[in-house]
Formats: structure tokens, C-alpha cells, sequence
């Protein structure tokens, strides 16, 4: 029992369309990383890149989409090459939506940099950085795990998430501090308040497209189901 | 014994036949082998496979049509419900059987003869003297095969004149005639055109409700579209069966998703 | 043909085209050879038919047909003749088609394919190059000496309906085989017995090829000379054989079964070797009358065919 269909070109569209779901997902995540060095450095330059390439990131969506809707129309695909066609929809949906934090997040720098803020207010930038860490490697995962199928990777993918959500609660309460401490920084820590919930959105998608990855090798749908049930699923 | 993967539902319906261990020999080879598998009523039961993987042979077996051609030998049994009678014993009469259960063949074949005297042949061959209640039955069977429109006014031209959808329709109303229990259809669109195809699957959809249907297509979309239950089988082995939501979603056994997914090779 | 080198100029087509006009050459001759054949065939036939006809027609007079054969060439006629070969076909005709069908329907539909089986049909295929005078020397023996029918129509019939049995069930063989299997088997799914199936479809659906084996074989028996003399037949019948409930004491219903008689051929034989060239003419006339009457029925078995055929189609 070969892993190849009787039609190489089928094969070849389902290759070349999860390539292209791999190349939107390293776009989104150079996105991702762009905007916060954007935020770290107040680089005014890096956060307009960032906007340029969004449009980029929404064209391949509709490009991904439309060759989908080709494959399904005339493949008639069912069992585990349709689950892959409809867990590549889902993906490709969650990926642009990171690139639109990613986007979100370079708005919010040329707005603080507009308004004359700079590195002379002690904002936890840094701390935001580890967060986006976080967050791109829990996107890196869940790529890597759609790439090689595997669903052990985006077992830990799941598992990670609260890690995110933690750094995410950690940060806001840092920022409360400080808004309490000089109510001059309020309005840029309620703007880092949005960066930081965009960076940890960045990790729920993640935490999509691996519940997708899930459903295309096991038939199963893991979404809203505690931990144990999709461990169980996996096995 | 078999490893077949079946999986039942969790409500059954109610069950109408079902094979028991069933082998099949042409001679000494052996085409069948240990196939168990329900056949619940009013539903559509598809059965899928490559060609020569036992679907037309365990068809067959259903109305004894082996029985005409020497050589041939069941072993196990297939029962017919309510009253558990086995078609394949010896002392069963298959004209009996085929009386329970019709059957609609690939290629269209009515009779030359007229389209009444084709759709009122099963009652012709059970003697049915009442000139009434042959023509109630005609037109309650040409009704049911969604023909009776079209032909209504030219019951006595030949059945040979019709067109290739309209013959197929034209052999379901001769098999609906006898009122069966279970009608065998063995790729029943195989023969036709598209529109033709679709209209007969439409028919299929429709016609469940009184009977139960059993039906062999290799035509894999076609046993998506119209099947409750798919047996997927393979060199005469039953490899899974189940639901046919279930089997084209997220099959169990490797075989079956190779096959459906047309990764067979 | 010398082939043609990659790159000349010769194009390979202008090779095809003198090859195919080659071909289209042989074409155009066997079609030549094979009417040439035909014709020779067709012209013998047609003078033989024509000498036939100028020599006999003028003689065709009513009372040709109604007359006996007498020893004045100018009163003889073939009335003895024409309804002996009638009757004596007609008894054929009884004999040889219901057990021709019945026959062949056993073969083909119910016999086991075992050595037996094979025994029989191999015999019935040899039973047609039978020479005819043979089954003259058997109906002897048999149906006129030990059942004691007689040198009589009875005899004669079944004499000729042995001659034609192998045609009648050889051609019903054929035309049960060319019912394709669907048609069978959508008869057996509606629940139909083997004997519906063969009286239902089978046979009917055969009409147009049974009826053509009987009607050729009736016109080869029309024509059989050897065993009918062999039985016995008389060369000069002044008399018709007893219509049933005629004549004193009134005949029997099948008196006439028993009753000598005559047949076409025989009397064209009988006047041919007459001296008188008168006689000659009226074995013309008789002849033209008996090749129109063979011509006739396989115009009959002909059209049967094609009317026949009209409604079967599969």
C-alpha cells in the first residue's frame, strides 16, 4: 500500500498546496518578529516593512483558498485527503490572522512613536519580547508539526499554551504597576496592554492550526476538549 | 475466520438479512470468504471494492443466481428476516428466494416484448389471473420507478424503443411489480449517460423507503451519494463496513482509506 | 519499398500514398474476381431456370393442375403430384418441427454438458451428411416393413422429417444461442422456472431462426427424390388419396395417411425418361412449377425472418 495516489498530479497539488500553506506560515512568523523588534528598537522603518508585507499575507490567503476549492471541485478528495483540505482552510485562516497582529502590533509602534514616545519611558518591552519568543516558537511548532504531520509535536503545542497565557497575566499585572506608578504612561501601557494580548492571540492560533494537525492524522476533533481526551485521541 | 472490520451502528435500524460466514466457490476456486455482514431494512447498503474483489459474486448469492451455471457451491448461510429462512439451503427453492428479493442488472434488459407485458412478468409468473390487479400493479410499479409519466399512453409499444435511462427505470418497475423485500441492483448506472445516472440515483433515494436495497457500484462518489452503509471488500474478503459517513471520512482499516482515496496500487 | 533516410527530401508520405494506392488496386481486382464468381454461379442458374421456363411455360394450362398423369402427353398433369408433395410436407412439417424444437430445446437448455451430451450432439451434426437414399433404406425397413405403415404418406413424411430433423434442430440450436444471457437471466431474477423461461422467451424470441430452419428444410424435402422412391412411391397415381368421410364405405379420418401416392419429383423423373418429347416439356413444366414452389417457400422463410425481427431487439 503505497502513500501515493494512482494520480502523481493529485500528489503534486496537495505537495505544492501545503508548501504553500509552510511559506504563508514563515512570512507570518518573520511578520510576527519583525513587529516586535519594531516595538524593542521603536523602529519606524521595520514597522512600515511589516504593513507593506500584510498585504502580502492576505493575498496568499485568498490564493491558498481559491486553489483549495479547485482541488475539492475536481478531486472529489474524502477521508484523510479531505481532512487535510479542510484543516489547510483552518490554517491558512488562523495564519492570517497572526499576520494581522503582527500588523496590529507595528500599528501601535508607529502610533507611540508619533506621539513622542520613546525608550525614556521604562516600559517593559523586554519582557513583551519574551512573551513574542514564546509565542513564535509555539507558532514554529505547530508549522513544523503540520509539516511532518506529527502529532506528538502538536500535542506539546497544546500543552504549551497556558505558558503564554501565564506570561500574558504577568504582563498586565507589570503594567498595572506602572500605570498606577505614573499616569503618564497610561495610554502607551494600555497600547503595550493590546500588543501583549495580540502576541498571545499569536499563540492560540498556534494552538489551532495544531488541533488541525490533529484532525488531519486522527479523524479527530480535539477543539474544546480538555487535555486528557486528546491524549487519548493521539494514542 | 475472518478479520474483517465492521463497525455497527449504535442504534440499529432494523435488520432485514444478513450473511453468516459466507464462502463461495466457482468450482474449486474460492471467491468468497467468510463474509459476514447485516443488511438492515429500508436502508442502502453499497459495496465497494477493485474489480474481482467478490462484490457482484456476493451480490448474486442473494437470489441464488449462481444456481443457473454448474459448478458452483455456497457454504455458510445468508438469512432472510423476519423469519430467519436461509436462502442458500438446498431445500430453499430459488424461484422462492427471487420472489423475495428482485434484482436490476447492469446492462439494461427489459424483454422484447410490450412495457406492460415487461413490468407485469413477475406476476405473470406467479399465475396472477385478475387482468385488474395486474394493471394496478403495472401502474403502482411504473409510478415507483418515476416512468409512469412518460409512458402512460404507450403501455403496448415495445420496451426496446425506450431510451437507455428509461429502460434501466423501466427494469425497476419489474422488479418493484412483485412488491420484494430487497432489491439487488449490480452497477446500475455503469451503462448510462449522466443525467440518466442521476435520475436513477435519485430514484434509489426514493425507493428505500419501501424496500431495502442492496447495491454494487464501482463508482466510488456514487456510493457516497446514495448509501446509508458501505462494504468495502477485497479479493473476496469483507475488509470494513460501516457508515457511509464514517467510511469516507475517517475509514479504520489502512486498505480502505488507500482504496477510497485512490492510493490503490 | 526502400526506405526512405532521415532528412531527404522524399517525403514518407508520398511512400504511404503509393502503398495505399496499391493496396486500393487488389481491392478493386477481388472485387472483380468475386463478382465474376458470383456470376458464374448466377448465370448457370439462370439459363438452367430459363431453359426451364420457355420449355415448360406454354404448357402451364389449368388443367395442368387438375389433370392426372395420363399416357397422352397433352391430358397428363400433376394434380397426384402437387398434393402428394403437399400432404407428405405436411406430415414432415408435424413430425419434424414439434420434436426438431423439443430437441434441440433439451440440448441446449437442460442437458448436463457431460460425455453423453456431447455423444448426441455430434451425432445430430453427422446426421445431416447422411445421404438421403440411406434414410430411404431405413424408413424401409423400419417404417414400411416392421411398424407396417406401408409404401404411404405416413412413411414418406417421416422419412423426410428424419432428413430434416438435424436442420430443424441445429437452426433452432443457433437461434437459441443468439438470445443474449441478460435476457435470461432477467427472466429467471423475476422468478420464472426453467420451462417459463424457455416457453416465455426463448422459443419466441427464437421464432424468427426456428422458422427459418423449418422452412429450409422443408424446401430441401420438398425436392428429395431417393427416399421416396426408395419407400416406394408410384410413378403413376390416377387417383387422390381419400378426403375423410368421402367415397364408399366414406373414408377414415386418417385413411389417407395410408393411402399410395405420388410426389412432385418423382413425376418429373417419371416424364423425363419417357421417349416422347412431349413428356419432356411437361417434366419442364412440372420442374418450373416445383422450383417455383422451393423458390416460394424460402421467400416465405425470408420475409417470416424479417417481420419477425422487427420486434426483437437487445
Amino acid at each position: 500500500m503505497s502513500d501515493k495516489h494512482l494520480s502523481t498530479q493529485f500528489d503534486a497539488e496537495l505537495s505544492a498546496i501545503s508548501n504553500r500553506v509552510l511559506e504563508m506560515g514563515g512570512l507570518v512568523e518573520s511578520q510576527v518578529a519583525q513587529s516586535v523588534y519594531a516595538l524593542s528598537q521603536f523602529s519606524g522603518e521595520t514597522a512600515t516593512q511589516v504593513l507593506q508585507h500584510e498585504e502580502r499575507v492576505n493575498a496568499m490567503e485568498v490564493e491558498i483558498d481559491a486553489d483549495l476549492s479547485a482541488i475539492i471541485a475536481r478531486r472529489q478528495p474524502t477521508a484523510r485527503d479531505l481532512r487535510l483540505l479542510i484543516a489547510v482552510s483552518k490554517t491558512i485562516a488562523n495564519l492570517e490572522r497572526v499576520g494581522d497582529e503582527a500588523a496590529r502590533i507595528a500599528r501601535t509602534v508607529q502610533r507611540l512613536i508619533n506621539t513622542g514616545v520613546s525608550s525614556r519611558l521604562r516600559l517593559p518591552v523586554a519582557d513583551l519580547g519574551f512573551e513574542a519568543d514564546l509565542a513564535i516558537a509555539q507558532l514554529r511548532k505547530a508549522l513544523d508539526a503540520f509539516a511532518r504531520l506529527d502529532t506528538a509535536q502538536a500535542l506539546q503545542v497544546l500543552k504549551n499554551d497556558d505558558q503564554i497565557d501565564q506570561e500574558f497575566d504577568g504582563l498586565l499585572r507589570k503594567l498595572i504597576t506602572y500605570m498606577m506608578e505614573d499616569p503618564r504612561t497610561i495610554s502607551s501601557s494600555i497600547d503595550l496592554v493590546f500588543v501583549a494580548k495580540a502576541i498571545e492571540r499569536v499563540g492560540d492560533h498556534a494552538k489551532n492550526i495544531s488541533e488541525a494537525v490533529i484532525y488531519i492524522v486522527k479523524g479527530a476533533d480535539v477543539r474544546h476538549t480538555s487535555m486528557s481526551d486528546v491524549e487519548d485521541a493521539i494514542r | 475466520m475472518s478479520t474483517s472490520t465492521i463497525t455497527l451502528p449504535d442504534h440499529p435500524p432494523p435488520l432485514k438479512a444478513r450473511s453468516n460466514n459466507l464462502d463461495f466457490y466457482y468450482g474449486s476456486f474460492k471467491a468468497l470468504k467468510g463474509v459476514s455482514m447485516p443488511i438492515y431494512e429500508n436502508k442502502v447498503t453499497a459495496l465497494i471494492g477493485p474489480s474481482g474483489c467478490g462484490k457482484s459474486t456476493y451480490l448474486r448469492c442473494f437470489n441464488r443466481m449462481h444456481d443457473l451455471y454448474p459448478g458452483n457451491r455456497y457454504d455458510g448461510e445468508i438469512q432472510l428476516l423476519p423469519d430467519a429462512v436461509n436462502v442458500l439451503a438446498k431445500d430453499v427453492d430459488p424461484i422462492e428466494v427471487r420472489m423475495r428479493i428482485s434484482m436490476v442488472f447492469q446492462k439494461p434488459n427489459p424483454f422484447p416484448k410490450t412495457i406492460f407485458e415487461n413490468v407485469a412478468y413477475g406476476l405473470r409468473v406467479r399465475n396472477e389471473k385478475s387482468r385488474s390487479y395486474v394493471e394496478d400493479k403495472v401502474e403502482a410499479a411504473l409510478k415507483g420507478a418515476a416512468l409512469w409519466g412518460e409512458v402512460r399512453d404507450r403501455l403496448d409499444e415495445s420496451g426496446s424503443n425506450l431510451s437507455g435511462g428509461q429502460q434501466q427505470r423501466l427494469c425497476i418497475a419489474r422488479a418493484l411489480a412483485t412488491d420484494p423485500e430487497i432489491i439487488l441492483f449490480d452497477e446500475p448506472t455503469s451503462a448510462l449517460d449522466p443525467i440518466a445516472t442521476g435520475s436513477i440515483e435519485e430514484l434509489i433515494g426514493e425507493l428505500k423507503h419501501k424496500v431495502s436495497i442492496l447495491i454494487v457500484t464501482h463508482n466510488m462518489q456514487q456510493a457516497a451519494r446514495v448509501s446509508d452503509h458501505v462494504a468495502y471488500m477485497y479479493l473476496g474478503e469483507l475488509i470494513e463496513y460501516g457508515a457511509t459517513r464514517d467510511i469516507f471520512m475517517k475509514p479504520k482499516r489502512r486498505e480502505t482509506e488507500d482504496y477510497i482515496t485512490g492510493r490503490f496500487g | 519499398m526502400a526506405a526512405s533516410q532521415p532528412g531527404t527530401a522524399v517525403p514518407r508520405t508520398a511512400n504511404l500514398r503509393a502503398l495505399i494506392r496499391k493496396h486500393k488496386r487488389w481491392d478493386a481486382a477481388f472485387g472483380v474476381v468475386g463478382v465474376l464468381s458470383l456470376m458464374v454461379g448466377i448465370l448457370t442458374l439462370a439459363a438452367l431456370f430459363a431453359g426451364m421456363a420457355i420449355d415448360g411455360i406454354p404448357r402451364l394450362t389449368g388443367d395442368f393442375f387438375v389433370n392426372f398423369p395420363s399416357r397422352r402427353a397433352g391430358q397428363a398433369g400433376i394434380l397426384s403430384a402437387w398434393v402428394g408433395s403437399i400432404l407428405v410436407m405436411f406430415v414432415t412439417a408435424l413430425f419434424a418441427v414439434p420434436i426438431g424444437i423439443a430437441g434441440a430445446i433439451y440440448l441446449e437448455e437442460y442437458a448436463k454438458k457431460n460425455w453423453f451430451t456431447d455423444v448426441i450432439e455430434i451425432n445430430i451434426s453427422n446426421l445431416a451428411g447422411v445421404p438421403s437414399i440411406v434414410y430411404g433404406l431405413l424408413a424401409l425397413g423400419v417404417f414400411v416393413y416392421m411398424f407396417g405403415f406401408g409404401q404411404s404418406i405416413l412413411s414418406a413424411g417421416l422419412t423426410l422429417a428424419l432428413l430434416i430433423l438435424p436442420i430443424v434442430i441445429v437452426a433452432t440450436r443457433e437461434a437459441l444461442r443468439s438470445i443474449p444471457q441478460h435476457i435470461r437471466e432477467g427472466a429467471y431474477a423475476c422468478g420464472a422456472s426453467q420451462w417459463q423461461v424457455v416457453s416465455h422467451h426463448l422459443v419466441p424470441y427464437g421464432m424468427p431462426g426456428i422458422l427459418t430452419g423449418v422452412i429450409i428444410g422443408m424446401a430441401r424435402a420438398i425436392g428429395e427424390t431417393a427416399p421416396i422412391i426408395t419407400i416406394g412411391a408410384l410413378t403413376f397415381i390416377a387417383f387422390l388419396p381419400p378426403v375423410p368421410g368421402t367415397g364408399s364405405p366414406p373414408a377414415g379420418l386418417f385413411d389417407w395417411l395410408f393411402s399410395p401416392f405420388t410426389v412432385m419429383p418423382i413425376q418429373i423423373f417419371n416424364w423425363t425418361s419417357r421417349p416422347d418429347p412431349a413428356f419432356h416439356q411437361n417434366a419442364a413444366a412440372a420442374s418450373f412449377v416445383l422450383v417455383i414452389m422451393t423458390l416460394g417457400m424460402n421467400g416465405l422463410a425470408i420475409w417470416l425472418r424479417y417481420r419477425l425481427r422487427k420486434n426483437i431487439k437487445w
